[in-house]
């Protein structure tokens, strides 16, 4: 999922893909507008060299991010040129340089020029210092942008790569899910800090360290006779761009090599059949299904995406409700949000897995498609709980809230147990199958389930309202603790019935489980009766509500 | 379980439909113990769609499988633990190096651990993909050969009796194949019974003792080698003769030798 809710958020702007190109246009319009107005208005240098920094790190993130959520990958794909008979880093560096070449990066210059305004003020010296200054945040600004973009393109081909798709795919999340809690505060904050600037205090000085105030620090430094340390900032600008730009020409660059991420060595854990490690796990189908899927957890790219995104997003959001006043009584609870995006990542399971599904339907013992079952949701509880305990321990002590703690643990009990079970049921009766596993290349090839993000967002609330109503009534009555009994209960509870649900209808349906990864969308309708039990409708909507990632042929 | 005598593996009028058109149409086949059976037809000929009826992996429109005389369709497991698939195309368990794929196999199948890796090291080595797994290499990486090489030994882990495999041959090495040949002769001679699909007749010529033309989702011809063959000088031959071949003429695609 991760990722899901993105493709949907990209699903619909592609369809108005002009509309959000105006769109954007009229974003930076504005934001070109509003950058000057803060230039010109401010009542002195000391506020305009604080609040320009915040003005080019706000641009810097609407670049690293704007791209993504305006069009999903409809632009040119360097892959399209890789048989030309052209040189890889060149065509790399002539792909960033069109992307120079646009109205958006026109007005982001226009806005950069803010800067020699602003030496302007200062003295002669300091605006022919702004002039390369502005020209090399420009450079930056827009090698960002395609650096970001690209990464989720090569995600799938790097460690990297890849850990900044999660990244982003989490502040993307975190700003869908919350955004609306660092709205307001920021509103009244902006219209404070055109009259005062940022002043002292960890804002001011974290925006003051970020690349994208260098250049201003330059133009101070210029203005106020201080050449040694101007040239050196703006040394230090250059060098900035410099990486930027060689690394994003060299990550635009046409690939050839294989697909997945490249590595030296072992995979971790793996050990040659020859030199067997002491086994861990116990000899038995649940165990050979708890280690294989493990290892896949761990090795596949387009997994750890999931589970990474969904970690970043629990971050984010913690961040953003501490950082708001109103809200940051929610800021322990980002271990809880980790922990239902990670429901939300896992709810399509057997469709990640593709035709591999193979295995279990030839392979059917009399317990197969419980340990099957069994040993995918001990997995994921294995692999997600540390995270998110870990993220709602920092949270809590960071905010010293420790009030939180039994509405918490109620919660990730409630949350892990219902979710874990609600997860593989999806999985089994709502899969959807993307592009098969060895053939997958690009970050959006593990499948469309919208109608299993949808369903799990309206489903999972109610299935742990036992923990919660618990938490609420004996949080009330003053024994909060006595809620996390509660939420084990329930969670408990609901893996093991919504497992059980899961792992018996894998074992009726094993070849009609397979035929709907294997023969696509037309093929499967077939094998779900029209009016048919609740699981059988909801089969039906799922396959009808997913969108076809690619058919798969024969 | 399995009884002692008659076919080892059985078609009984497979029928199945993909959107209205029928990829498989009342395919029956009788393979008796201890034969080599190729199963041969063109490319889209149904040669898939029924053994994937066959094995268990779609559940036909009409029709049934036994095996040994176990019902694939009214006793999935019993049928399963007797055969061993593999399957043309399919994803495996991509992450995993070959040799964790063949213990997590074992374990899946509930065989004994000690059991599991030393059929496993035998089966890499004898396929030649323990330098592979020594290094580390996911399956991901596998060629389209060593895949099949790999799939080939997660149908034998289990020491089967009836194996059915989908275009074994296809995307392997000379040296591999040969290999291959002299795991499934020694197979049979053990009293094991095969079933090999694939396109291409010359091969299926020189492995097989039985043959069942297959095309349009229908048996054409199913025999020895020699009753189908009858008085043709090769398999090709008889399937040209069954079938009807397009040919080539004269002024077509031209622009090619200009
Ligand atoms: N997913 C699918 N959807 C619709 N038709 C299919 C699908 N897969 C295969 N077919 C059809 O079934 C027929 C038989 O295919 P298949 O059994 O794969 O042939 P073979 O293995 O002999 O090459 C073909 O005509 C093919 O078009
Ligand atoms: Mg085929």
């Amino acid at each position: 999922m991760a990722v899901v809710l993105i493709r949907l958020k990209l699903a619909l702007m592609r369809h108005s893909f002009t509309g959000m190109r105006v769109l954007g246009l009229v974003l930076a319009l504005l934001g070109a507008a509003l950058t000057w107005y803060l230039a010109v208005s401010s009542p002195g240098p000391r506020v305009r060299s604080d609040l320009l920094p915040l003005v080019f790190a706000v641009w810097a993130a609407a670049w690293a991010l704007g791209p993504t959520v305006a069009n999903g990958a409809g632009t040119l794909r360097s892959q399209y040129f890789a048989l030309l008979p052209m040189d890889r880093r060149r065509t790399g560096a002539l792909l960033l340089v069109t992307a120079f070449v646009d109205l958006g990066p026109a007005l982001t210059l226009v806005a950069s020029a803010a800067l020699v305004w602003h030496g302007a003020s200062l003295s002669a010296g300091a605006a022919l210092v702004a002039v390369p200054a502005a020209l090399l945040l420009w450079v930056s600004l827009i090698s960002l942008s395609r650096l970001v973009f690209r990464a989720l393109g090569a995600a799938m081909h790097s460690r990297l790569g890849m850990e900044i798709a999660s990244v982003q795919w989490g502040l993307f999340l975190a700003l869908i899910f919350f955004g609306w809690m660092a709205v307001q505060p920021a509103l009244a904050a902006t219209l404070e800090l055109r009259d005062r600037g940022l002043g002292e205090g960890p804002t001011g000085a974290l925006l003051a360290a970020l690349p994208t105030s260098w250049p201003v620090h330059a133009v101070d430094a210029a203005g106020a006779g201080a050449w040694g340390s101007a040239l050196g900032w703006l040394a230090a600008t250059a060098l900035t761009s410099l990486v930027l730009a060689s690394v994003t020409a060299v990550l635009l660059a046409p690939r050839v090599t294989a697909r997945g991420v490249r590595r030296r060595g072992r995979p971790p854990g793996a050990r040659p059949l020859s030199r067997p490690a002491r086994a861990v796990l116990p000899g038995t189908p649940l165990g050979a299904v708890v280690g294989k899927e493990l290892r896949q957890w761990w090795r596949d790219p387009w997994r750890g995406l999931e589970v990474r995104a969904s970690l970043w997003a629990g971050l984010f959001i913690g961040l953003l409700a501490w950082s708001s006043d109103t809200f940051s009584f929610f800021a322990p609870f980002a271990g809880v949000i980790c922990a239902f995006i990670m429901v939300l990542a896992t709810a399509n399971m057997y469709g990640h897995d593709g035709t591999a599904l193979w295995l279990t339907a030839v392979g059917q013992g009399p317990g197969t498609a419980r340990a099957d079952v069994r040993g995918r949701q001990i997995a994921i509880a294995l692999l997600s709980a540390p995270g998110a305990l870990a993220l709602s321990v920092l949270f809590i002590v960071l905010t010293g809230e420790h009030w939180a703690w039994p509405y918490v643990l109620t919660g990730l009990a409630a949350v892990f147990g219902a979710g874990s079970g609600l997860s593989l049921l999806f999985s089994v009766v709502a899969l959807s199958p993307g592009v098969d596993p060895q053939l997958r290349v690009d970050a959006n090839d593990s499948g469309d389930n919208q109608v299993q993000v949808w369903l799990s967002l309206l489903s999972l609330p109610v299935l742990a309202s036992p923990a919660v109503l618990a938490a609420v009534f004996l949080g009330l009555a003053g024994a909060p603790w006595a809620a996390v009994p509660v939420g084990v209960a329930n969670g408990l509870l609901g893996a093991l019935w919504l497992g059980r649900i899961a792992h018996r209808r894998l074992d009726g349906r094993l070849p009609e489980t397979f035929t709907r990864i294997r023969y696509g969308k037309a093929v499967a309708l077939q094998a779900v009766p029209e009016a048919g039990s609740l699981l059988d409708r909801l089969e039906r909507t799922a396959i009808s509500g997913n969108e076809e990632t690619r058919p798969q042929g024969s | 379980m399995a009884n002692d005598d008659g076919p080892a593996l059985e078609l009984v009028g497979l029928t199945k439909a993909f959107n209205g058109t029928r990829a498989a149409d009342g395919v029956s086949l009788a393979v008796p113990r201890g034969a080599l059976l190729g199963l041969v037809g063109p490319n889209g000929a149904g040669k898939t769609t029924s053994i994937s009826m066959a094995v268990g992996l779609l559940r036909p429109d009409a029709g049934t499988a036994r095996v040994l005389g176990v019902d694939m369709w009214s006793d999935p497991v019993g049928a399963k633990r007797l055969l061993g698939v593999l399957p043309d195309g399919l994803s495996l368990p991509e992450r995993l190096t070959g040799g964790e794929l063949l213990t997590h196999w074992g374990g899946l199948r509930g065989l004994e651990r000690g059991l599991v890796r030393e059929r496993a090291g035998e089966l890499l080595r004898v396929l030649e993909l323990e330098e592979a797994d020594d290094r580390g290499v996911l399956i991901a990486e596998y060629s389209t050969g060593m895949r099949k090489k790999i799939g080939l030994a997660t149908a034998l882990l289990h020491a089967p009796r009836v194996l059915v495999l989908d275009e074994p041959y296809e995307a392997v090495d000379p040296v591999s194949a040969r290999v291959l040949t002299a795991i499934l002769r020694r197979f049979t001679d053990g009293g094991g019974t095969v079933v090999v699909s694939s396109h291409v007749m010359a091969l299926v010529e020189g492995l097989a003792d039985r043959v069942a033309i297959i095309a349009r989702g229908r048996v054409l011809a199913d025999g020895t080698l020699d009753g189908v063959r009858g008085p043709d000088a090769t398999l090709e031959d008889t399937f040209v003769r069954l079938v009807g071949a397009r040919e080539v003429g004269e002024d077509e695609l031209a622009w090619l030798s200009s």
